[in-house]
């Protein structure tokens, strides 16, 4: 790999914000060893950091050191790098060290939301969940749009089997961001779990409707792909629940109103899922099997 | 006899190449330079809000983002409902005001920003700000006082009443001279309030060394135009309470009715 290309995809890294560690590190490594620090300009600090958190995650501290002993040496008192320096402290040194640092910090900065966050982390990653999930509402109260800590509250919840705490946190993150398919999905299947089937189709059928119109086909040519067959098992599978059990449609603890066409609903799931696995072959064929059989037995 | 005062008057071209041209040209670098410093120096980081001060601030937009998908919204209405109405009852309590919910007594009087100390850091800071940028400005009136007191530098190509005799010809005193000859003093002036629109030109929209704008805003007024001012949040917050409870009549979830809309998508609309 040459120098070029290494600038190149770490400045793609940055920007989608990927954790690709191992591939940042290596590439982090040809710049330094090109020596080619100074040709970055004012992205190098960027890359530094960057770097930092790559070879803190592969396990090479030493790299990550002289990362940061770059930085706090550039940016003297910045919050960014006493952040960064927390997680360089969680890395070698034992979480309670860690905790009060991040004390520190806050106590220098009740408002500094990074480290409030590694702060949470931190806590839950000790185990302490119930003072992680009183000091993540805290936080979220404060800083209410931040989509990050509501999906972090929202997987807490989920860890201890709180699929109605979790889905509302969900809610919350649905409003900060409603363009997100991803999201809308992960509340489906939260409500499914919780138990409110017929909140759970609707919710399926709007990722369905979200994800579905990517190729100039119309909807009912185009094969499913990605996220949207997974939507589609969903519907398939609530369509399937509630009809063997109605009663699951007046339970509703959102008083959703269960579709009414839920045949129909169902046809059209299967047909989706049979053509999104029809075209394959070899290994795929097999769950193409699978699936009929899954299918069929309904 | 004030045509001919006009006519009699002849201006050395001198006066044009060696008085007139230098104190535009000073007038325009040293506002570069103040420009510099002022990102350089003054503009230290913004002052660190406490925890409560921050939610205060950032109440208004949980109730913002809220209302802005209420008619499209991705979230089902039992949940929309709850985050309204919990909203709504926080607002009317006062629950995000930094300093707790208002006493029921309490005089409904605005806070004062002389008593509240981090008001008046704001204040300092913006007074300090100016201060610095008054400095160099002094100087420079200072030295056309001194050099050029009295003279007459330019002939305005327009004709003006009399009023305009105490701002065009500052520093000589003469009743009879027409009112288009504009002295030095009062050259620096127009160039001082003329010359914002050239800088904003040069250096784009909104540079902070603008200097009209600190001198057309008192060091009280500053105050209110920077975040975190003494701005009243329970009166915000009131306000907003009839905006939540608006959207919420319009609330339509995407969900409501998302199954037709997917059976006519796919071409199997049930036969009714």
């Amino acid at each position: 790999m040459d120098l070029s290309t290494a600038l190149q995809r770490l400045a793609n890294y940055r920007t989608q914000n990927s954790r690709a560690s191992q591939d940042i590190f290596e590439s982090g490594v040809i710049v330094f060893r090109k020596d080619a620090l100074h040709k970055l300009g004012d992205d190098s600090w960027q890359f530094l950091e960057q770097l930092a958190l790559a070879a803190i995650d592969v396990g090479r501290l030493d790299v990550a050191e002289g990362c940061i002993k770059h930085l706090s040496d550039k940016f003297p008192g910045s919050a960014r790098v006493e952040c960064l320096q927390g997680v360089y402290i969680e890395a070698t040194q034992s979480a309670d060290v860690a905790l009060t640092y991040y004390d520190k910090l806050l106590e220098a900065d009740p408002a500094n939301a990074a480290a409030w966050k590694r702060r949470i982390s931190v806590l839950r990653r000790t185990g302490k969940i119930e003072k992680a999930v009183e000091e993540l509402s805290q936080f979220l109260d404060t800083f209410y749009t931040d989509v990050e800590g509501w999906l972090e509250l929202a997987d807490i919840y989920s860890s201890c089997n709180q699929y109605t705490s979790a889905l509302q946190s969900l809610q919350h993150v649905l409003l900060l961001a409603p363009q997100n398919p991803f999201y809308v999905l992960q509340a489906a299947e939260t409500a499914y779990t919780a138990g409110d089937i017929p909140l759970a189709i609707k919710t399926f059928l709007v990722v369905v409707d979200m994800t579905d119109s990517e190729s100039d086909l119309p909807a009912k040519d185009a094969v499913p792909t990605g996220i949207t067959v997974r939507a589609w098992y969903g519907v398939e599978q609530s369509a399937r629940k509630l009809q063997k059990t109605p009663r699951l449609a007046s339970t509703s603890a959102s008083q959703t109103p269960a579709p009414d066409s839920l045949p129909i609903l169902e046809q059209l799931a299967k047909d989706m899922l049979r053509a999104a696995y029809s075209g394959q072959k070899g290994g795929a064929a097999t769950t193409a099997q699978e699936l009929a059989r899954w299918l069929g037995d309904a | 006899m004030q045509s001919s005062s006009a006519v009699s008057l002849y201006l050395d071209p001198q006066i044009r190449d060696w008085v007139l041209f230098p104190i535009t040209l000073v007038m325009v670098l040293c506002f570069l330079d103040a420009l510099s410093y002022n990102i350089f120096l003054l503009q230290s980081s913004p002052k660190k809000l406490p925890r409560a001060a921050v939610r205060e601030q950032r109440a208004l937009v949980r109730s913002q983002v809220l209302r802005a998908t209420s008619a499209n919204s991705p979230i089902p209405f039992i949940y929309y409902k709850s985050i309204s109405q919990n909203l709504t009852k926080a607002f009317t309590e006062g629950a995000y005001l930094k300093d707790g919910p208002p006493k029921k007594d309490a005089p409904a009087t605005p806070p004062n920003p002389l008593t509240d100390p981090a008001a008046m850091d704001g204040m300092m800071a913006g007074m300090k700000t100016q201060m610095v940028m008054m400095v160099p400005q002094m100087v420079i009136m200072g030295w056309i006082n001194f050099f050029f007191q009295g003279f007459v530098l330019i002939k305005l190509p327009f004709p003006l009443t009399l009023g305009f005799k105490s701002m065009l010809q500052r520093g000589i005193e003469t009743p009879d001279m027409d009112v288009r000859w504009v002295s030095s003093l009062s050259w620096y002036f127009l160039n001082f309030f003329g010359l914002n629109g050239l800088y904003r030109i040069i250096l784009g929209g909104d540079n902070s060394a603008d200097s009209s704008r600190d001198m057309t805003a008192s060091p009280f007024a500053v105050t209110q135009q920077q975040p975190g001012g003494p701005q009243d949040y329970n009166k915000l917050f009131k306000a907003e309470c009839d905006n939540l409870e608006f959207s919420e009549g319009l609330h339509n979830w995407i969900g409501n009715d998302v199954e037709m809309r997917i059976l006519r998508k796919y071409g199997r609309v049930p036969k009714s």
